[in-house]
């Protein structure tokens, strides 16, 4: 009797640990439920490309429930394209950087004259200065945009840069357009000072002077200006064109052009900002008397010569320069003629 | 801050501009003038309206000279003019809380292009005047701001285009009652004085029987 009741006791501990025991099993193994949707949203969203269905709405890409590259173009946008603007941007200033440290502002050889020539009309100042303020705008409100996720966001918190982004977006986009305008008019303004001379495959072979501070011979503007002029409007033409393509989404252009376009705009204008930078750079603090020629239209008759010796000689050949104190005239300043003495006299 | 924006700043700039134009107005047309004692050879009113139409067309044989702030100008002048008064949020307000009726707003296209003519208009204008010698010795330190403060009304409101913000829209309009408030002590008064401008010069010149 005794170890009956022994047994019915273990029995009774035991069946419901069984139980447990055999609910584990079940639980590892799984409960396979029939479900008729699995199919069909493993077809719609596991495939590297966009599967067209039917659908009553008619416009483009209405028939494709979820398109897998547009996750693709969103780790290039956040990932690739993030790392390759910081990388381009922080190597382009810190070679600006080492060659102001290292090799200084250029300066006029011999200082200045005392003469001078005109460089640049008042219209083509304009010109320049329209496609520079533009540019710059589109440049840091493309940028806000493009690092807003890895920078502003972690600086300004989301509420701050959700306004800041939207108020780039929309300034980008309103303004963008006019940068082509204004490209336009900085083509034809200047495209036959830009053409291919002889004389520039040897300021190329000599690297422009830049590094070994001799100067090479050339007209009104050298190969490395040619180049920056070159890369100005082909990259800003690809930049416009993708942009409107961007701007305007009701022309019938699908995802896949409007990703294409993003990242074609992006790389073109990453590859504008860090030209740009040098170009600013050299005709600011990198070279004296260089942003005179922008600034005012006239530049040193020394600045030319040391700079661009070919278009200074022609200059002087047609007596078109002319003194400082006749450009101080023509500026509207009064002249100072005791530094004119001084300068005849010394 | 929002509250003074909209509530008290609005009326207090409006105030200014209404008063301030409608003061400048009636010492131009009302102010005293000396008596013009000419033999009269023509119709001095013909000759105002001759030369309020005919100074909108450039002179042809300055027109080369003066091509890009021809140009430029009218960019700027009917590009605001559309922006201002046919831009869909703009033609709202006047109806809410200005006149209190409205008209049909311009499609969003054209009121995007415009705002761009603008733009590009104003910069290219203001540039001429810093640039071009004659234009920035005779400018002094109202017309740029006039420029500037115009500049920044439009670019306040183009920030705010997609009006999801209220932040930038207070931005917008604290920059639009600062515009109103310098409008009437500073050369932005053209936008009107030029009527009465062109018209005694024309009345003059068309009282003497000279074209003008």
């Amino acid at each position: 009797m005794k170890f009956l009741s022994i047994f019915a006791l273990l029995l009774f501990v035991a069946t419901p640990l069984a139980g447990f025991a055999a609910e584990d099993d079940k639980v590892h193994q799984g409960i396979f439920v029939e479900n008729p949707g699995t199919d069909l949203w493993r077809d719609v969203r596991q495939r590297n490309f966009a599967m067209e269905g039917s659908s009553q709405v008619k416009s483009v890409d209405s028939n494709i429930l979820i398109n897998p590259q547009g996750d693709e173009w969103a780790r290039f946008r956040v990932g690739v394209l993030v790392r390759f603007a910081s990388i381009t941007l922080v190597i382009i200033t810190g070679l600006l950087l080492l060659h102001y440290v290292t090799g200084g502002r250029m300066k006029i050889e011999g200082g200045r004259s005392g003469r001078v020539l005109l460089r640049f009309s008042d219209f083509e100042r304009v010109a320049h200065w329209t496609l520079a303020i533009i540019f710059l705008f589109l440049a840091i409100t493309g940028l806000m945009l493009l690092f807003g996720r890895p920078v502003l966001i972690p600086l300004f918190g989301h509420e701050l840069f959700s306004l800041l982004a939207s108020a780039s977006k929309e300034g980008h986009n309103l303004i963008g357009p006019i940068f082509l305008v204004s490209l336009v008019l900085v083509l034809v303004r200047f495209v036959t000072r830009n053409i291919y001379a002889s004389g520039d495959l040897n300021w190329l072979l000599k690297g422009g002077g830049l590094f070994g501070r001799s100067h090479v011979s050339s007209g009104f503007f050298n190969l490395g200006e040619k180049a920056w002029y070159w890369i100005l409007i082909l990259a800003g033409l690809v930049i416009s064109v993708s942009g409107v393509i961007l701007v305007m989404p009701n022309f019938g252009q699908g995802r896949e052009i409007m990703e294409m376009s993003h990242k074609v705009h992006s790389i073109a204008a990453i590859v504008l900002i860090a030209v740009s930078m040098g170009h600013i750079y050299l005709a600011t603090a990198g070279t004296e008397g260089t942003l005179e020629g922008m600034k005012t239209g006239y530049v040193d008759l020394k600045w030319a010569e040391t700079h661009h010796d070919q278009w200074a000689q022609e200059c002087q050949d047609k007596n078109l320069t002319i003194s400082s104190e006749e450009f101080a005239r023509l500026q509207g300043k009064a002249v100072d003629k005791s530094s004119t003495v001084a300068k005849e006299q010394g | 801050m929002g509250s003074i924006i909209d509530g008290s700043l609005w009326y207090f700039s409006l105030t200014v501009f209404v008063i301030g134009v409608v003061w400048n107005l009636v010492r131009i047309v009302f102010g005293k003038r000396k008596a013009d004692f000419s033999i009269p050879r023509d119709s001095a009113v013909a000759g105002a309206l001759r030369t309020l139409i005919s100074r909108f067309i450039p002179d042809r044989h300055m027109l080369p000279r003066i091509s890009l702030q021809v140009v430029a100008g009218y960019m700027f002048h009917l590009g605001l003019f559309v922006l201002l008064f046919f831009a869909a949020p703009h033609v709202r307000f006047l109806d809410e809380h200005i006149l209190g009726f409205g008209w049909s707003p311009a499609p969003h296209w054209l009121f995007i292009v415009s705002a761009q003519f603008a733009f590009l208009g104003l910069i290219m204008l203001w540039l001429h005047r810093v640039i071009n010698v004659v234009s920035r010795l005779i400018s002094d330190r109202g017309d740029h701001i006039a420029a500037i403060l115009t500049f920044v009304v439009m670019l306040t409101g183009c920030l705010a285009l997609l009006e999801t913000f209220n932040e930038l829209r207070l931005l917008h309009r604290l920059s639009v009652e600062l515009w109103l408030i310098y409008f009437p002590f500073s050369r932005l008064m053209h936008a009107f004085t030029f009527v009465p401008s062109r018209m005694f010069t024309g009345a003059w010149f068309g009282r003497r029987g000279v074209g003008s």
